[in-house]
C-alpha cells in the first residue's frame, strides 16, 4: 500500500485522461474496484473455531486516488448496472503482487491479450486482455460497450487457474428496465446465489510462494473443502435470505465462479429457469434442480404460494465444511413473506 | 427365406434353455415396487454385493420389517393420492427424508432436524410421519435430508413414480399420449465411494471426509453390471432386489424412468437408436401454449443431474440398417412395424467360420431377430428367443467398472425380442 502516496502525487498526470474517459462514457456505469489479499475465516471440520484461509478479493472505491475504506470480500462487491445504461467501466487499482485483469463472460469488449514465453519457447496467453500491474499507480480501465441484460461474472483475466480460485470474481446485473430482469420478464424480489469453492492447500500455496515451484503446479489435484453461497458455508448461524413473499415473482440469479459443476436443488417448489449466462430461453423450464457447471449463471423465476423456508441444496453434495458432520457448504434457505 | 438354421439338436436345446432363460420369467417384471399410498420405511444397515463379489457395508431404506435395500422401495403411487410415509430409524445418527418435486410436505413427529424432522438414532422407537399430496404425475425420488453428503452416499435413495390420472386407462406416463408406453423401466443411477463405506462399517467416523469423494462402484437400480441383468429379487442379492433389463419387441415404445440418485453427474447412453426426451423433473416438455410434450427432443445420451430425473422414449424398428433384420428373402412376408425398404435386402457381411469365433451366451447363433443357429455344444442358451442385444450404459465410460474390473458397473443390456416373445 506504500504506493498510494505515489498514487496522490501522479494524480496530477491523469486528469486529460480521466475526462476524456468520463466523457465517453458519460451513459454509462463506472465503478472503482480495488483488488486485495486478505484473510478469510472459515469453519473448523469439528464446529469449533475457525481456520484461515488466505484470499484475494474485490473492494469497492469512490475513486482511485482516495480513501481505500471498503474491505475487501470474496465475492466482490455486486455490480448493479443501471437500467438503461449500455456501457460499463472498471477503473482497477491492483494492490496485489502479481498483475491481474478484468473480464465478463457474455459481455462485448475490444480484448488485448497478453503473452509471455514459455521455457520452451512457446508463446502463450497470460492474460485475456490488457493488465493491470502490481501496484499500479495509474487507474487501468476495463469497459464494456452495448450491454446485454442478464446476470453475469466478473473475474480475473489473468492466470485464472490461480487467480479465480484465489476469489477474484464477483456479479454483475444489468437489467433491461426497472423491476425487468430481461425484456418482459419482470421480478418483485430477487435473491443472488453465487457458488464457489475453495481449496484451501491452493490458497496456501498461492500465498506462500510454493505454488509453481516447490508446491502444486497448477489446479489438477484441485480438492475444495469449502462450497461458498456469496462467499460463505452455510453454518448453524447463517440467517434465511429473504425471497419475497406469497404471489411474488421471486427472481433467483444463480452464478457459478468455482471450478466444480454444481446442481441446485430447490425443496417444496418448483422454478421457471428463463435463463442461461444472460440468453433467455424460448420457453422457460419448470424444474426443482438445475445444473450450474463452472462459469455459468441461470435466472429462474419462482411464485411461491405458500410462505416459509425453503432449502436449497446442492445435490452434488457438497454440504459439508470440509468434511465436518454438520450442515454447511452450499445450502441455504429462502424466506417467503406471507 | 427366413434363415431358420436348427437342427434338431438345437431345438431341443432350446426348449430346455427356454425354461432356464435369463429373461424368460415373470421375476423380470417392468418396475417392481410398493404400491398404495401408506408406507413404512425403515433405515438400516447391511450389506450390497459389488459386481465384483465385494460386499459393501451400506445403509439403506427397508420395507418396514423387511431387509435393508439398495436403493430403498419404490414407491408407486396414483396422483392425487394423500401418500404418507412413517420412517423409521435403526441406524447410528438422526435420519430423514425429504421428497424433491412434491410441494407441501408435512413432517410430524421425532426431532427438528435442519431440512426437516428427524428420526433419532433409537433403535426405531420414534416414528416421523411425512405426508403430501401426489398432485403431479411423474417420475421423483426421495432421499435423506440429514447429513446428506454421507448419507446419500450410504444409500438412503429412493425412487418415488407417480401414476397419472389417466392410468390404466391409457398407459402412460403423463396426462398425455406423448408419454404412452408399451413397457416402462427405472433407472436409478447412483455411485459408490468403497473407502466411505469401509471407514462406515468400522465405525472410523471421524475419518470420513466426504469432500475427498472418489467412487468405485456405479449402480442401476442399485446393482452393478453383470447384476443388472440377473433376476429381480434374487436370492444371493437380498438387499439388491430390483434388477434393470429393459426388453421390448420391434415398433413399441419404450419409456426409460431416469433418475440422478447420486452426486455425479452420469450422462446415460442407449445405444440402438436416439431417444426422445419427453419429461423432466416430472413435467412434460411442454410450452407455455402448447400441449403434450411439444418441446420433446431427440438425443443419444442423456444427461442426468444429480437430484434430477428424466423420463424418454425409445423406440426400434430396425429402421435404416442397410439390410433386412429378419434375413427375409425379398418375396417373403413382412413382419409388423418393418422398414421396408430394407426388406429382403442381404445382410452385408459374410460370417466367419465357427473356428474363428469366440462365442456368448447371448448370441443366439444368428445374425437376424428371432433366429437361431448352429453352435459349438456348451455355448449360447442365454438368448433362446433370438433377441438383438444392445447395451445401455453411462457414456462415461469409467463408470462401467466395477472397481477397476472392466466390464460392470452402470451397465444393463436391452433386449429387443421378436414379435411373440412373451414379455411382462
Ligand atoms: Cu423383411
Ligand atoms: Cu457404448
Amino acid at each position: 500500500m506504500n504506493h498510494k502516496m505515489l498514487k496522490t502525487i501522479s494524480c496530477g498526470v491523469l486528469p486529460l485522461m480521466t475526462l476524456a474517459m468520463v466523457a465517453g462514457t458519460a451513459t454509462g456505469a463506472e465503478y472503482y474496484l480495488r483488488a486485495e489479499a486478505f484473510t478469510k475465516n472459515l469453519p473448523d471440520p469439528s464446529g469449533v473455531g475457525t481456520i484461515p484461509i488466505p484470499m484475494w478479493g474485490f473492494a469497492l472505491d469512490d475513486s482511485f486516488e482516495g480513501l481505500e475504506l471498503q474491505a475487501v470480500s470474496v465475492p466482490g462487491p455486486r455490480l448493479t448496472v443501471p437500467a438503461g445504461d449500455t456501457t460499463l467501466t472498471i477503473h482497477l487499482d491492483n494492490n496485489l503482487s502479481v498483475p491481474i485483469s478484468l473480464t465478463i463472460p457474455g459481455q462485448i469488449t475490444t480484448k488485448t491479450p497478453v503473452f509471455f514465453t514459455d521455457g520452451q519457447g512457446r508463446q502463450r496467453v497470460h492474460s485475456f486482455t490488457h493488465e493491470t500491474p502490481a501496484g499500479n499507480t495509474t487507474m487501468v480501465d476495463y469497459t464494456w460497450t452495448g450491454l446485454e441484460p442478464g446476470t453475469y461474472l466478473y473475474l480475473s483475466g489473468t492466470h485464472l487457474a490461480v487467480q479465480v480460485q484465489m476469489g477474484l470474481y464477483g456479479g454483475v446485473t444489468i437489467d433491461a428496465a426497472a423491476g425487468e430482469a430481461y425484456s418482459g420478464v419482470t421480478y418483485d424480489a430477487e435473491v443472488m446465489l453465487l457458488y464457489s469453492e475453495i481449496d484451501p492447500a491452493l490458497h496456501t500455496a498461492v500465498d506462500d510462494g510454493s505454488y509453481g515451484t516447490t508446491g502444486p503446479t497448477s489446479t489438477v489435484d484441485y480438492n475444495p473443502k469449502y462450497f461458498l453461497i456469496n462467499g460463505e458455508p452455510y453454518t448453524s448461524a447463517t440467517l434465511p435470505m429473504s425471497a419475497g413473499a406469497v404471489g411474488n415473482r421471486v427472481l433467483l440469479r444463480f452464478l457459478n465462479a468455482g471450478l466444480q459443476t454444481h446442481a441446485p436443488n430447490l425443496l417444496g417448489m418448483y422454478m421457471s429457469v428463463i435463463a442461461e449466462d444472460g440468453n433467455v430461453y424460448n420457453f422457460p423450464k419448470g424444474q426443482y434442480s438445475l445444473t450450474l457447471p463452472a462459469g455459468q449463471t441461470k435466472d429462474a423465476i419462482v411464485t411461491p404460494s405458500a410462505d416459509g423456508a425453503y432449502p436449497l441444496i446442492d445435490r452434488r453434495s457438497d454440504v459439508t465444511n470440509a468434511g465436518g458432520f454438520s450442515l454447511g457448504g452450499m445450502v441455504r434457505f429462502l424466506e417467503v413473506a406471507p | 427365406m427366413r434363415t431358420h438354421l436348427h437342427s434338431k439338436g438345437t431345438q431341443f436345446t432350446v426348449a430346455v434353455m427356454a425354461a432356464l432363460a435369463l429373461f424368460a420369467t415373470d421375476a423380470y417384471a417392468v418396475i417392481d415396487g410398493l404400491t398404495g399410498s401408506t408406507f413404512t420405511l425403515s433405515a438400516k444397515d447391511g450389506y450390497v454385493l459389488g459386481g465384483d463379489g465385494l460386499s459393501i457395508y451400506t445403509w439403506g431404506f427397508a420395507d418396514d420389517t423387511g431387509p435393508m435395500q439398495y436403493p430403498g422401495p419404490t414407491l408407486i403411487v396414483n396422483q392425487g393420492a394423500l401418500v404418507t410415509v412413517s420412517l423409521k430409524n435403526y441406524l447410528p445418527e438422526p435420519v430423514s427424508i425429504v421428497f424433491p418435486g412434491q410441494e407441501g410436505v408435512t413432517a410430524t413427529g421425532g426431532v427438528a432436524g435442519q431440512l426437516t424432522q428427524e428420526a433419532p438414532a433409537d433403535n426405531g422407537a420414534t416414528t416421523v410421519e411425512y405426508q403430501f399430496q401426489a398432485s403431479e404425475p411423474g417420475t421423483y425420488h426421495y432421499h435423506s435430508g440429514t447429513h446428506m453428503d454421507l448419507q446419500v452416499e450410504m444409500g438412503l435413495v429412493g425412487a418415488i413414480i407417480v401414476r397419472p390420472t389417466e392410468f390404466p386407462i391409457d398407459q402412460w406416463a403423463y396426462n398425455h399420449t406423448d408419454s404412452a408406453y408399451d413397457h416402462e423401466y427405472l433407472f436409478l443411477l447412483t455411485e459408490m465411494d468403497y473407502d466411505v463405506h469401509l471407514m462406515a462399517e468400522f465405525g472410523l467416523w471421524d475419518q470420513i471426509d466426504t469432500t475427498t469423494f472418489h467412487p468405485v462402484y456405479w449402480f442401476i437400480n442399485g446393482r452393478n453390471f453383470p447384476d443388472t441383468t440377473l433376476a429381480a429379487d434374487t436370492p444371493w442379492l437380498p438387499n439388491q432386489p430390483y434388477n434393470c433389463l429393459p426388453r421390448m419387441h420391434p415398433g413399441e415404445r419404450l419409456l426409460l424412468r431416469i433418475i440422478g440418485g447420486g452426486r455425479d453427474l452420469h450422462p446415460f447412453h442407449p445405444h440402438g437408436n436416439n431417444t426422445t426426451v419427453i419429461a423432466k423433473d416430472a413435467r412434460l416438455l411442454q410450452s407455455p401454449l402448447g400441449t403434450g410434450a411439444d418441446l420433446a427432443y431427440s438425443d443419444y445420451t442423456i444427461t442426468s443431474l444429480p437430484g434430477q430425473t428424466v423420463d424418454a422414449i425409445f423406440e426400434w424398428t430396425g429402421a435404416q440398417l442397410g439390410w433386412d433384420v429378419y434375413g427375409h428373402a425379398p418375396g417373403d412376408p413382412m413382419e409388423p412395424f418393418e422398414y421396408a425398404p430394407d426388406h429382403g435386402k442381404p445382410f452385408p457381411v459374410i460370417l466367419p467360420g465357427q473356428q474363428e469365433l469366440t462365442f456368448g451366451g447371448g448370441y443366439s447363433g444368428s445374425p437376424f431377430l428371432g433366429a437361431a443357429g448352429d453352435l459349438p455344444p456348451g455355448e449360447g442358451g442365454l438368448n433362446v428367443y433370438g433377441g438383438f442385444m444392445y447395451p445401455w450404459h453411462s457414456h462415461a465410460e469409467n463408470e462401467i467398472i466395477n472397481n477397476d474390473i472392466f466390464i460392470g458397473g452402470m451397465l444393463s443390456l436391452l433386449i429387443i425380442e421378436p414379435h411373440g416373445t412373451p414379455i411382462p
